[in-house]
């Protein structure tokens, strides 16, 4: 059972034995932080990775009414750019949601495995690309399905993302969100999640009890919101068959 | 002319039956110098932070897409909208 972060890199790429030694060896820095606390704020200039090994993150932007819009949900083994220090300075903030398990990675140990470890560089690659793809989803969650379909997506997807990292038992996992912070993601009063929480509820489609949301039937709630994984391109090698991935340049073999 | 600013606007709560999809039923369309610019809700769902509170479900015009806290009472409601819909 290895960390978040392997595991996640995992279920995108099989890695060796040496790629997960060096997998560790970028998590000993690892500091505790508290709920709601800033990891990195706009105007920052990153210098390092952040790496959340567990508990929940999120990358935010405030208005200057003080309205504030959450973009992206960071879950364990989620980190944020790994060549965000190419930039001058953050255009976001991000900050945590529940108590979380932190790393910082500095620049040189990214620099050096990625040099030796290509098959760690590839899942990398393939991180990035994810992210790209889960905030495209959810340009088109806000932009094309209903509140109620929105929020039920919302947990199809973290129940996705966080059964890969191990963080779900019998469909149900942890979920610190409050109300506001999840009207905060969609784009909805808080008046209306509570609604869509309630018609979820009633629905017997899933359950909310002691920060622990349980999908009560995962079948029923995919369909209600036609939630589609392909977004997430879990390839997990454990369980699933890898498709022939050849690099570009290269032949495709069989 | 001169005179048009201190003329307060004329707030019009007509009760309605609004479909919410939740307990939350009892509504007024409000009617501002004649034209409809927006329905409240009474929050009635036990899951709501401020029961009873009157709920901006939706506004039109100058309203459209503001958020707006829940008002305690009506008047409350009323001072707000008056405040946003000043000319």
């Amino acid at each position: 059972m290895g960390n978040a972060l392997t595991r996640k890199l995992e279920s995108y790429e099989p890695l060796s034995t040496e790629d997960r030694h060096a997998l560790n060896a970028l998590v000993p820095r690892m500091r505790q932080v508290g709920a709601h606390v800033d990891l990195i704020r706009e105007g920052d200039a990153p210098d390092k990775v952040l790496l959340i090994l567990d508990g929940f993150a999120c990358r935010y932007k405030v208005l200057p009414d003080g309205q504030r819009q959450i973009m992206a949900y960071l879950v364990p083994g989620d980190f944020c750019d790994l060549n965000v220090f190419i930039l001058d300075e953050m255009d976001h903030n991000i900050g945590t949601i529940s108590q979380c398990q932190v790393v910082d990675i500095q620049r040189k140990a990214i620099d050096e495995i990625s040099t030796r470890h290509p098959s760690i560089t590839r899942a990398f690659l393939w991180c990035a690309l994810v992210d790209g793809a889960v905030l495209r989803e959810w340009l088109v969650n806000m932009g094309a399905r209903t509140p109620d379909q929105r929020i039920a997506h919302l947990f199809c997807e973290l129940l996705t993302r966080l059964e890969v990292v191990g963080r779900v038992n019998d469909n149900s996992y942890a979920f610190p969100f409050t109300q506001s912070e999840i009207a905060e993601t969609m784009g909805l009063s808080n008046v209306h999640v509570n609604r869509t929480i309630r018609e979820l509820r009633a629905l017997d489609l899933i359950k909310l009890k002691g920060r622990v949301l349980t999908i009560l039937d995962v079948d029923r709630l995919k369909a209600y919101c036609r939630f589609t994984p392909n977004y997430l391109h879990i390839r997990n090698t454990r369980w699933g068959e890898r498709r022939d991935l050849a690099w570009p340049g290269q032949a495709a073999g069989g | 002319m001169a005179g048009r600013r201190t003329v307060e606007t004329l707030v019009v709560m007509q009760p309605i039956a609004v479909d919410t999809g939740s307990p939350d039923h009892e509504g007024r369309l409000v009617i501002a110098n004649g034209l409809l610019v927006a329905v409240l809700v009474r929050l009635e769902a036990p899951e709501h932070d401020e029961i009873g509170g009157w709920f901006l479900e939706v506004g039109f015009g100058r309203l459209k897409g503001l958020r707006a806290p829940t008002f305690l009472t009506l008047d409350a409601a009323t001072r707000w909208l008056r405040g946003e819909l000043r000319p």
